[in-house]
């Protein structure tokens, strides 16, 4: 009870924040009412599902201060999971979502205890590697369809399907998502307030001085880095439901890794708004670049291009990202 | 064996800048590629042979280098470390992109030369081609000459003190500015001379650099961060990684072991290079002959 209050609970941030997440939240619950093309919802879901991603890489990477760039990893055993459990055995969507999770920690446990001997950047590309040698694996792994990958058929089901999570109105999935945004939301402000997150800030801020004060500071951090693969996890396996054909390269490759981190960052890393306003801006951003620009003649990458310029310059010159420049601000005021 | 000498030079560049800037470099497979396009361009172009296409790929590496650096990555020092990470990211999918804007999505590749098609045979049924053996002699070649600079003369050793301490080199009147420049020019030159040389038996195209970034950090990390030397050991052992698919299956026909056909050993050929980085990442985090932890 203790805890459900502490994650409803909002108490401690400004007025203005929460009527501007509120009407955000409410706008959201009411967008498929409104006229919208196809392209926008799928943009919509996207963008749901990138923000949990962020979410996740926030607990670890935000407040631990650990980059981690080995996210996909976890997309991938999450939406492989799924995958292979509903077309070898149909289990419905509910049921392999927790074993794709519980699969996720485990490997995260595995992984992650030698590597949190890491720090730094040596740490980050330990976890790139291991998310390139599991891409490898799976894709010479003819049980997960090697680099064919798999691929769910709607036809064998009869949509809507809410049990194996098969639909054909993007509508569903984008309600769906949308429940596992505002739990996310809910978890993540009670974990920024749980033992284990004041634990990680301190973590960041002086990795001996938090031990010193009797933190078990190697546990902490793979505990938290199992909470993180949880979540990600969790929208792999979504992942499988909604794009139904899933293959290494899309759900494991070093691209999506770094989007992740890329967001959070962009949003403000260590907050609890941040993910969300990173994915706000890069995912449209992203999605419309190449709507315009990416299929012109004579024009390939140019999309890219432009986004990889926005990366450099945001990384270069405001690399607290949007909600550190709100804090700025508000700081000023108040002096 | 060859291919890691030519491998000891493409992660040289990168060990330079960690080593002075503690930066991790993620364009740097990007400078490769843009090395192999200038060496095939040039080639192709003036109607040379590519192997004389060297000081070319070096002046664009140096330029390449010094640019990316007062454009761009000086703004990034300030930030916090996931800053540097995701920037240098950027500028590998900025030049990466602008290369496939500009050269097209095709595999390149280089056909004529006067070593093309020529090899020797050394007995044992080992046929060594005349393009790998010459493009190991002259990275080796580049590698020493990079070694003596750094250690012979004054500019290399300011390089060395910066990289052993920026405070204390500021202090003894370094101007660890223009050092932090030097080495991406440095590092900039040799691994597009590394990539001129590796145009020589290997088709080019835009999405190339990521497997070079990958394989150069593993180098990176067996042999040490910022140790020049043993980035060149390093660097052998990892070519010999590559080719255990060979052995692998030089061991199944020779004692024709059925079993061994089934696993598909060459698509593996890259995850024992990550295998070996992560394992010695764990158990050595400075690496076989690293100082800095």
């Amino acid at each position: 009870m203790e805890a459900i209050r502490n994650a409803l609970d909002f108490s401690d941030f400004p007025r203005l924040d929460l009527i501007v997440a509120g009407s955000v939240g409410i706008a959201f619950i009411i967008f498929p009412l409104f006229p919208h093309s196809s392209f926008a919802m799928s943009t919509m879901i996207q963008f749901l599902m990138f923000s949990l991603y962020g979410m996740g890489w926030n607990t670890i990477g935000g407040y631990g201060g650990q980059v981690d760039l080995g996210k996909a990893q976890y997309v991938g055993i999450g939406a492989y999971t799924t995958a292979v459990m509903l077309i070898l055995w149909d289990v419905p969507f509910w049921v392999s979502m927790p074993i794709g999770m519980c699969f996720s920690v485990v490997w995260s446990f595995i992984i992650g205890y030698p590597l949190f001997r890491l720090k730094g950047h040596y740490f980050a590309i330990a976890t790139i590697a291991t998310s390139l040698v599991l891409k490898d694996i799976f894709e010479v792994w003819d049980f997960v369809g090697a680099a064919r990958g798999l691929e769910i058929s709607p036809i064998k089901y009869h949509p809507p399907d809410f049990l194996r999570l098969i639909f054909k109105e993007d509508v569903y999935y984008f309600y769906v998502i949308l429940g596992f945004f505002f739990l996310g939301v809910l978890y993540m402000n009670w974990f920024r307030k749980s033992r284990l997150g004041f634990q990680l800030r301190s973590i960041k801020d002086n990795e001996d001085v938090a031990r010193s004060l009797g933190i078990n500071v190697h546990w902490a951090k793979v505990k938290t880095y199992a909470i993180a693969t949880a979540f990600v996890s969790m929208v792999g396996s979504f992942h499988a439901c909604y794009i139904k054909s899933i293959e290494p390269e899309d759900t494991m490759s070093l691209d999506i890794s770094i989007l992740i981190a890329l967001m959070a960052m962009l949003g403000g890393a260590g907050s609890l708004w941040g993910p969300i306003i990173g994915a706000g801006i890069l995912i449209p951003l992203k999605s419309y670049l190449k709507e315009w620009l990416g299929a012109q003649a004579g024009m390939v990458g140019i999309d890219l291009i432009l986004y990889a310029l926005i990366i450099m310059v945001i990384s270069a010159f405001e690399p607290r990202g949007v909600w550190g420049i709100v804090e700025k601000i508000r700081r000023r005021k108040r002096n | 064996m060859l291919i890691g000498m030519v491998l000891a030079l493409v992660a040289l560049g990168l060990t330079i800048i960690w080593g002075v800037m503690d930066i991790v470099n993620f364009a740097h497979g990007e400078f490769l590629m843009i090395g192999m396009y200038t060496g095939l361009l040039t080639a192709q172009g003036l109607g040379i042979d590519p192997l004389f296409t060297l000081p070319v790929a070096a002046v664009v590496g140096f330029l390449l280098g010094i640019i990316c650096y007062f454009g761009f990555v000086k703004f990034l020092l300030r930030g916090p470390m996931v800053a540097q990470l995701l920037g240098t990211f950027g500028l590998m999918l900025f030049l990466r992109n602008l290369a496939l804007l500009i050269f097209g999505s095709e595999d390149r590749a280089l056909h004529h030369g006067i070593l093309v098609g020529k090899s020797f045979d050394i007995g044992m049924g080992v046929i060594v081609p005349a393009t790998k053996l010459a493009c190991a002699g002259l990275s080796v070649a580049a590698f020493v000459a990079v070694w003596l600079m750094m250690h012979r003369t004054k500019m290399g050793k300011a390089l060395t003190a910066t990289s052993l301490n920026v405070q204390g080199a500021r202090y003894m009147g370094i101007p660890t500015e223009k050092m932090n420049a030097l080495a991406w020019g440095i590092g900039g030159a040799t691994v597009t001379i590394a990539g001129a040389l590796i145009v020589n038996f290997w088709s080019v195209n835009p999405f190339i650099g990521l497997l070079f970034t990958m394989i150069a950090f593993a180098i990176v990390a067996l042999g040490g961060f910022g140790s020049v030397p043993g980035a060149f050991f390093a660097g052998l052992v990892v070519g010999m990684i590559t080719e255990l698919p060979g052995f692998w299956d030089f061991f199944t026909y020779t004692f024709e072991a059925d079993w061994m056909v089934d696993i598909p050993m060459t698509s593996f050929k890259y995850m024992w290079v990550y295998v070996a980085y992560f394992v010695i990442m764990v158990l050595r985090p400075r690496g076989l002959f690293g100082w800095k932890q």
